[in-house]
């Protein structure tokens, strides 16, 4: 049987469909998951949370998705070991919740910034990217993506191996060069890259496809 | 001051329309009804002064064009089921006084435009005229539009994927705004209108609250910038493009569902020219609750008519679906009330509670606009053109002062803050000429340009609005497109001095038969006249002065694949670079553009000659890592005349297979010359020499070496 992948949906997301699109690429069945809804675990391989802009970034990137009625049925999912996958907006949705360390602050140009970044992989999750090359290409698209946790916590992240991705080329100001990151225990990891955006050659770049 | 002249300054209307809307009234009209009419008769939304030019339009329409002028905007059908609904916009007067939402809410109102017609907005572009980077705010300025367009458009989630971006000094009281969206409509998408049809349904209006922003937005963009504009500022709105992806996702989802029967967005004067315009339409009637309104203030039945709050949609639906409806924007978190219901008495009434407080007609409004023929120059409309100057100097110079320069310099900084890639159908992004998008069911390229050459539109108003059609033509051409048809967004001075409607109607006239030449429909447009600025000379005289006339265009065009497209800058070192005539040779810019289409298929990299001649041309194909050298015995070259020549309308490629692009050459006839070969990284150009490194470096800072500001 196909393996089903929850997308949730947050008002404001606008890399849903593209992830939609990805899933089934890849030949899973694909269920958007509306932010209003919890849902039963147990109908899910995995979880995604897309790019965008949830809530139109009111108050803090992913401060208010965080609180939604979806995410209660995501911690639990993630709790039991569930894969979860944060892209863009969804990596500051799970800082937000608690479920990934650290926070995403404005870019050092204090501007959106759209270009592409060469990434190294640092370190592999339990589930998304185990077959990813040692360095690949992908675009990124954000206002808020400078990773910053305080010092003692870095020192932690990298004693337990739980910096997924790091910039060859910092663009942001990001701590440590840092990209993605894995929690403690591998299951939930994000990054501010969009891999769903670089799966076909006439994409500018295939690296993306190994993520899922 | 009397009460008349009172009436009409306050409601910006001339006296002989205020005497035609007497007579249309048959009485002396109420404060509610001169409100309605300032609004519907202002050149914003009547286009009273180009109306009879732009009738002439329609000859362009083929048989690809399924909805044209008169719609929100126009669909053309590219085959296989898949359809594109486009337009371009203006939001210059509003940028200027308040640049971030200006360019926020121009972005956001033509959005509106496209997925109105049940399109799924793929793609934004924008066309950008701004001063000298040493007038008054201007740093302010660029920044300011920059930033609001990415602001809207990235949060919405359309990507941003070309545009252009021009400096004179014509714009630095007045700078020029125009954005463009493309909206996508798959196989058995239904097209949504705005005629409003069946009496006793139900008048809806969803979206945000509606507030006092912009009240008179219309008419002030239907005058020209006096001195103390500062009063205008309440006159601007303000934008949330949280609300507008709201809105997009929802409205797309009942316009699928076949939840409404007609819908239009509330634009410029908001309530008053949806409902009217809709009303008129479908010839029928409608009574409207304006109490019934959301509101996030307290607003007066005037401000209500006229308020162009943003994010606000108005439609028809069945009584029977209202249900339903309500439940999908209530599913998105929108508000949504019920205001009114289609009538059949052909007459639009306005009500608060159960006071009527306005009936009349919609076409008297509408249909009875006054339409003005300007007097003009008519010897000058298509006398014959001067010659276009060349630039002169030596080319050294010519590299340091003009190459390095606001006008060629990199807009990297500019367009890097734009999510190009959002939706994830992005082949060509802005970093090239021609921006190309994959069309997600048939896996076709859909290419997206912009045109109109301020150098030669302030030489030659024919040339260049000719050019601005041929030129976004050529340059798709090379990298393998077909142009299909093209959308304009024509920006004037004062339509009232005839100096300048001498230039709106020669301009449409090129720009009509520019589009005949190539069989392309002009399928839909926006004019945007008053664009002068008064100011005091130093004798202390109140001058005006208009901007150089841009009849701004924007292009679409089709291509077989997304596969092997040219770049714009070399790509392998050894190559022979050949040069090849357009125009002259077949006589007929239609067929050059077919054996360009042909030519890019054996070409690595391609460039249309450029502004800055052919020595230009040839730098900007430097920019990758690949250098070039010249032909000593190259006649385009050493000739002085050809290399700075600005519109020859001759295209450089770099061939993969250098035999069988002479063969394609010559079996064809075509004029060419061979320029140089590529190498490994410096340039040498006849007595111009640069190493790589010393160009790079020149380059790196591009904008910001002018705009410091956006470093």
């Amino acid at each position: 049987m196909k393996k089903k992948m929850g997308i949730v949906q947050f008002p404001g997301s606008n890399c849903d469909r593209d992830l939609f699109s990805f899933v089934t690429k890849k030949g899973y069945f694909a269920e958007f998951l509306w932010h209003k809804n919890s849902f039963n675990e147990s109908d899910f391989e995995a979880l995604l949370l897309p790019g965008g802009f949830s809530y139109g970034d009111y108050l803090r990137a992913g401060a208010l998705a965080a609180l939604s009625p979806v995410m209660t049925s995501v911690k639990s999912f993630a709790k039991k070991g569930g894969p979860v996958l944060g892209i863009c907006n969804g990596f500051q949705i799970l800082t937000e919740a608690g479920l990934l360390p650290g926070a995403l602050i404005k870019n050092q140009s204090l501007r959106f910034q759209d270009q592409w970044v060469d990434l190294e992989v640092s370190s592999s999750g339990t589930y998304f990217g185990k077959k990813l090359k040692k360095t690949i290409r992908l675009p990124i698209a954000h206002g808020q993506g400078r990773f910053y946790l305080p010092e003692f916590d870095l020192k932690l992240l990298q004693d337990n191996d739980q910096i997924w991705l790091t910039y060859l080329d910092n663009p942001n100001g990001s701590m440590a060069n840092i990209a993605g990151v894995l929690n403690r225990e591998k299951n939930v990891a994000a990054l501010m890259p969009h891999p769903e955006r670089a799966i076909e050659d006439w994409m500018g770049s295939k690296d993306g496809w190994d993520f899922l | 001051m009397n009460d008349l002249q009172n009436k009409l300054s306050r409601y910006r209307m001339k006296p002989v329309e205020y005497e035609k809307m007497r007579k249309l009234l048959g009485k002396e009209p109420s404060n509610i009804e001169w409100a309605l009419f300032s609004a519907l008769w202002s050149e914003h939304c009547s286009y009273k002064s180009s109306k009879i030019h732009l009738k002439k339009f329609s000859e362009t329409l083929n048989d690809r064009v399924v909805n044209s002028q008169g719609e929100n905007a126009g669909v053309v059908d590219l085959g296989q089921g898949e359809r594109i609904a486009f337009k371009m916009e203006s939001h210059n007067h509003p940028s200027f006084i308040e640049p971030y939402q200006g360019a926020a809410t121009g972005v956001g109102g033509i959005l509106r435009d496209i997925f109105t017609m049940g399109a799924r907005p793929i793609a934004l572009a924008d066309y950008l005229c701004f001063g000298s980077p040493t007038a008054p705010r201007m740093q302010a300025l660029v920044d300011g539009v920059v930033r609001g367009i990415a602001g809207y458009g990235n949060s919405v989630g359309v990507p941003t994927v070309t545009g252009q971006t021009q400096f004179d000094d014509s714009f630095n009281q007045n700078i020029l705004v125009n954005a463009m969206a493309v909206g996508y409509l798959a196989p058995g998408d239904p097209i949504a209108l705005s005629k409003a049809e069946g009496v006793g349904h139900w008048v809806v209006v969803v979206g945000a609250q509606t507030g006092k922003d912009g009240v008179h937005g219309a008419s002030m963009a239907s005058q020209s910038f006096e001195e103390g504009q500062d009063d205008l500022k309440p006159n601007v709105q303000i934008g949330d493009p949280y609300f507008e992806k709201l809105l997009i996702e929802s409205c797309l989802e009942v316009i699928q569902k076949k939840l409404v029967v007609a819908i239009q967005d509330m634009g410029a004067a908001g309530l008053t020219s949806s409902s009217f315009e809709m009303a008129s339409k479908g010839q029928i009637g409608m009574d409207l609750r304006l109490d019934l309104v959301p509101v996030r203030e307290n607003l007066s039945p005037e401000e209500l008519l006229l308020s162009e709050s943003q994010e606000r949609m108005l439609l028809i639906c069945k009584p029977s679906q209202w249900e339903q409806l309500e439940k999908h924007f209530l599913n998105w978190g929108l508000v949504v009330a019920k205001i009114g219901e289609l009538t059949a008495g052909r007459k639009v009434r306005l009500f608060w509670e159960k006071e009527i407080l306005c009936e009349i007609d919609p076409d008297v409004l509408v249909e009875n606009a006054p339409v003005y023929d300007r007097p003009y120059h008519a010897g000058q409309i298509s006398s014959a053109a001067k010659e276009i100057k060349r630039i002169s100097g030596n080319l050294k110079d010519l590299y340091q002062q003009k190459f390095l320069g606001v006008d060629h310099s990199s807009r990297e900084s500019i367009y890097r803050q734009y999510d190009q890639r959002v939706g994830a159908l992005t082949v060509q992004d802005a970093s090239v000429d021609v921006a190309l998008l994959r069309l997600p069911a048939s896996g076709r390229g859909l290419s997206i340009n912009v045109g109109c050459r301020s150098f030669l539109m302030k030489q030659d108003v024919q040339i260049g609005a000719k050019d601005a059609v041929y030129y976004p033509a050529l340059q798709m051409a090379i990298k393998g497109c077909q142009p299909i048809a093209l959308t304009d967004c024509l920006n004037f001075g004062n339509p009232e001095n005839p100096e300048v409607m001498t230039q709106f109607v020669a301009s449409c006239e090129a720009l009509r038969r520019a589009c005949l030449d190539l069989d392309l429909p002009i399928v839909s447009g926006n004019v945007s006249f008053y664009n002068e600025t008064q100011s005091q000379n130093a004798r202390g005289e109140l001058v005006r002065e208009n901007i150089i006339p841009t009849p701004a265009t924007g292009l679409i065009g089709l291509r077989e694949n997304v596969s092997d497209v040219p770049a714009d800058v070399f790509q392998k070192s050894g190559r022979t670079v050949f040069l090849v005539d357009g125009r002259e040779v077949q006589g007929s810019l239609k067929v050059d553009l077919a054996h360009f289409i042909q030519l890019s298929k054996l070409s690595a990299s391609s460039q249309m000659v450029s502004q800055g001649g052919l020595f230009f041309s040839l730098l900007k194909m430097c920019q990758g890592q690949i250098g070039f050298e010249v032909n000593e015995k190259s006649e385009s070259l050493t000739n002085k005349r050809t290399i700075t020549s600005e519109i020859l309308y001759a295209a450089i490629f770099e061939p993969k297979d250098q035999d069988m692009f002479e063969n394609y050459l010559s079996q064809h006839k075509m004029s060419f010359s061979k320029l140089g070969k590529t190498n490994d990284s410096d340039i040498s150009i006849l007595d111009f020499f640069i190493t790589r490194e010393a160009f790079d470096t020149d380059r790196a800072r591009g904008l910001r070496r002018d705009f410091e500001i956006l470093a």
